[in-house]
């Protein structure tokens, strides 16, 4: 189980998460919502142990992942939200890299990586360098790299950003999969009804605070409407058609 | 009123800036400072401010270290007391011409992909109201006005200080400013020449190569200018020489430098016939260059820029099966851990196909290059026989200044950090305390060193001085090899190309002063004393407790350093003399 514990970070004296807790059990597919500056990258960076928390632990079966955060690592698959990759490496030898890295064997590990690319229809332009790939063949490759070690903790942050929809609608049932096979998956998006989909607990961040934490039909059953108009509810005191009428008319303005 | 006239003035100023093609003419010229290509690089981008004091501060410094040479004090001390200060500056001159024309060279090389629009600016501008043809000639006013600012700001500093200090010994204030005048021109056009070639170059690769071929191939050419650039630049110790000789060489007729150097003598009519024929040369040659890389520029712009949506960006090849081979192979034989492996792919990758890194290692081997064939011509100097020449200090120093340069060169390469923002993936796969950095560092270093070590070595003395000789002296070059790995590898704990520049230290000159002074002993003192020994080889044996400090030294300060010293870094922080605890957190 992976353990948030009294969670707090602080850049200087500004603080981006406040005290957040939380659990994830094996099978569990948690999601994590929160507007812009809520805390969610914080908190994903925590996970993974790229950033230390100014207070509280992240546990993983009851031990501190900063004791050996190589063990740790090795059991965590980790898709960023942006896709910063070496643009001069083709998607294979990124592949090779991560696989490399991970320890995993040689003898398997080329035709896994074929195997997989193949999968995401990634293939034909395995030999390509990376800089020369669309927003969404990158993230797919970010994608085959969290999952080829067949790692026991899926941290995802906004996955299906720039995914053409078959690969977006693989990649839904994949996560669907993951945890039907016990596997811990954390899943922090913008995409509310993808959140629905196939999240089966969510978490609401607003300004570093959880301020909801429950399965998805018990938010949506507690105010009786559907995630995004809880989400709006809980998170957001804005007229959205009011803010979009507003946009239009700025849109008109001409110079006087 | 004059305020009022001002204002006005201003204010038309700040309404032409706004205007499109002043902002497209802006943003070019930003860019060639700001990183270019279509990579988000951000590893060499260091900011208008300091790229134009770089540049300025080799001619600066030269002027000043001439001082020395021009002191009227010291001119007395070595009884010079009649000398002609022209005639003295001549070598001096054509240094600051070749000086001046490396570094905008480099400077045209360096940047070679930001001088044309790129896919980045393709995709941001075609969607805009431009023409294409505004685009064209915003990107032409651009480079234009960088070839007139670098050329100015590379030779601000000499067209000051160096006329001051050739003038040092003369009361009338005319002859400085004549001096100065003349000088000016001289490296200021030679600066605009070298910039329009190197330009010319890209342009006609653009012309006549395939969109693809010239981007596979573009490095593999400006590694060529490179090595040239600093060819150019070694010709400072022997071109003066030549043209002084009663019948100067024909071909020093090609070599560009010296038409500008014959143009500034010819201005101040000191040139002799030669000077006088080479002078001729400087303005047409300036003329052919610069219309060459207007036309091709033209040419290129249509073939590149306006096709750039059609044309697919360029791909790695596959891996043949030789390749994988020689991969496995050095698995088995030196790269034991995953780390290692990865590391050394990525390592090998990076030093193929980032640019930065590539310019600055070609950069190197030039002048490794340079400095060997140099080398080599001096062993063969006063009639000397192969065997004779093999076993001289000069024709034996060559190893030694290969491995020296590029040892020293992959160290400094590997603290220039390459797309920074994807390091991430090592922050997350690596152990911060698996302090196996250096380990990968020093295999790298060893892996691309000691073949060619032993390719150059053992036939050549093989053949030449049988297998004894042979031995000692590979063996002594790659002892040295290995210390010097072990030396510029003292306190390494990041992975190569994943952490920030480092940041400039008290301690940076010495370090600098320390390279200088490791070369003389290692590429010049250590080959003279092999020289000598070569005849009795036990008397090699009195290295060996020289080699035993030097390997002790990196040895004590690896296992005395704390592990927090050790720890692995990705960021660059500067040495903190308070340190807040920060207890209410």
């Amino acid at each position: 189980m992976l353990e948030a514990v009294h969670l707090t970070k602080r850049y200087a004296s500004l603080p981006a998460v406040q005290d957040l807790s939380f659990s994830l059990r094996p099978g569990q597919v948690l999601g994590c919502l929160g507007p812009n500056g809520s805390g969610k990258s914080t908190t994903v960076k925590m996970l993974t142990g790229l950033l230390q928390p100014t207070r509280g632990t992240v546990q993983f079966d009851g031990h501190n992942i900063q004791e050996d955060l190589a063990a740790y690592r090795k059991l965590l698959g980790y898709v960023p939200e942006e896709p910063h990759l070496y643009p001069y490496l083709s998607g294979w030898e990124y592949l090779e890299l991560i696989g490399t890295l991970r320890g995993m064997e040689r003898a398997y590990l080329g035709k896994k990586i074929d195997s997989l690319l193949e999968l995401f229809s990634l293939h034909p332009s395995r030999h390509a360098t990376i800089g020369s790939y669309s927003k969404g063949m990158r993230q797919r490759i970010l994608l085959i790299a969290a999952i080829m070690d067949d790692p026991e903790i899926f941290i995802f942050d906004e996955p299906l950003s720039g995914l053409d929809v078959t690969s977006a609608l693989i990649f839904k049932n994949l996560v669907q999969a993951l945890g039907h096979q016990g596997k811990l998956v954390f899943y922090c998006s913008h995409v509310l009804e993808v959140v629905e989909k196939i999240c089966s607990d969510v978490l609401i961040l607003r300004k570093g605070v959880v301020i909801a934490q429950d399965s998805v039909e018990n938010i949506g059953h507690i105010l009786g409407q559907s995630l995004e108009n809880t989400f709006l509810h809980l998170v957001d005191d804005v007229d959205t058609m009011t803010v979009a009428r507003d946009i239009v008319s700025v849109m008109k303005t001409k110079a006087a | 009123m004059i305020a009022e006239a001002l204002d006005a003035v201003c204010n038309k100023w700040e309404v032409r800036r706004q205007r499109p093609f002043w902002r497209l003419v802006y943003l070019f010229a930003a860019r060639v400072f700001r990183g270019g290509g279509d990579s988000d690089a951000e590893g060499l981008d260091l900011g208008i401010g300091l790229v134009l004091t770089l540049l300025a501060m080799p001619g600066g410094f030269v002027s000043i270290l001439l001082l020395n040479k021009y002191g009227t004090f010291l001119q007395w001390l070595r009884g010079a007391t009649n000398v002609d200060p022209l005639l003295v500056a001549l070598p001096d001159e054509y240094f600051f011409i070749v000086l001046s024309m490396t570094v905008t060279g480099a400077v045209a090389v360096w940047r070679w992909d930001a001088i044309f629009p790129d896919r980045r600016d393709y995709m941001n501008l075609v969607p805009l109201p431009i023409s294409t043809r505004t685009i064209f000639f915003a990107n032409l006013v651009a480079v234009l006005f960088l070839v007139a600012l670098v050329a100015f700001d590379v030779n601000a500093a000499s067209c000051i200080l160096f006329p001051m200090v050739v003038a040092a010994t003369q009361s009338k204030f005319l002859f400085f400013v004549n001096f100065a005048v003349v000088h000016a021109i001289g490296v200021l056009l030679a600066s605009v020449f070298a910039f329009f070639a190197v330009f010319s170059i890209i342009g006609l690769l653009m012309a006549v190569l395939p969109p693809r071929a010239f981007r596979r191939f573009s490095a593999y050419f400006r590694g060529v200018v490179v090595v040239c650039l600093v060819a150019l630049l070694c010709t400072s110790f022997a071109v003066p020489q030549l043209l002084r000789r009663a019948p100067a060489p024909r071909w020093i007729a090609l070599i560009p430098s010296c038409w500008f150097l014959g143009l500034c003598q010819s201005l101040r009519g000191r040139a002799g016939p030669v000077l006088t024929e080479l002078s001729r040369l400087a303005l047409p040659g300036l003329a052919i260059v610069a219309s060459t890389a207007l036309f091709t520029y033209v040419i290129g712009y249509r073939r590149h820029f306006v096709r750039i949506a059609e044309i697919a960006d360029g791909s790695a090849s596959a891996r043949t099966r030789r390749t994988r081979r020689f991969g496995l192979l050095l698995d088995r034989l030196a790269l034991r851990t995953p780390f290692h492996k990865a590391g050394f792919r990525f390592v090998g990758k990076t030093l193929l196909r980032s640019e930065a890194h590539r310019l600055v290692l070609t950069a190197v081997g030039g002048l490794a290059l340079v400095l060997a064939s140099q080398a080599l011509m001096d062993a063969f100097d006063g009639g000397k026989s192969l065997r004779q020449a093999a076993l001289s200090p000069d024709a034996l120093s060559i190893p030694f200044i290969l491995s020296f340069l590029i040892i020293v060169g992959l160290r400094v390469v590997f603290e220039i950090p390459a797309e920074l923002r994807s390091n991430w993936i090592f922050q997350l796969m690596t152990d911060p305390d698996g302090q196996e950095c250096t380990g990968l560092a020093r295999r790298v270093i060893l892996i691309l060193v000691l073949p060619w070590l032993f390719i150059i070595a053992v036939p050549v003395y093989v053949y030449l001085e049988g297998w004894l000789i042979a031995s000692l002296h590979t063996l002594l070059v790659v002892t040295w090899a290995l210390l010097l790995t072990n030396i510029v590898l003292i306190r390494f704990r990041k992975i190569p190309f994943t952490c920030t520049l480092p940041l400039f230290k008290q301690h940076s000159f010495v370090t600098m002063l320390s390279g200088c002074f490791g070369f003389l002993i290692y590429a010049v003192s250590t080959p003279e004393f092999e020289s000598s020994a070569l005849a009795e080889p036990l008397r090699l044996l009195s290295l060996a407790p020289f080699a035993l400090v030097l390997w002790y030294i990196p040895y004590y300060l690896g296992t005395s350093s704390t592990e927090l010293e050790r720890r692995l870094i990705f960021e660059e922080s500067p040495t903190q003399t308070i340190e807040a605890l920060r207890l209410g957190d």
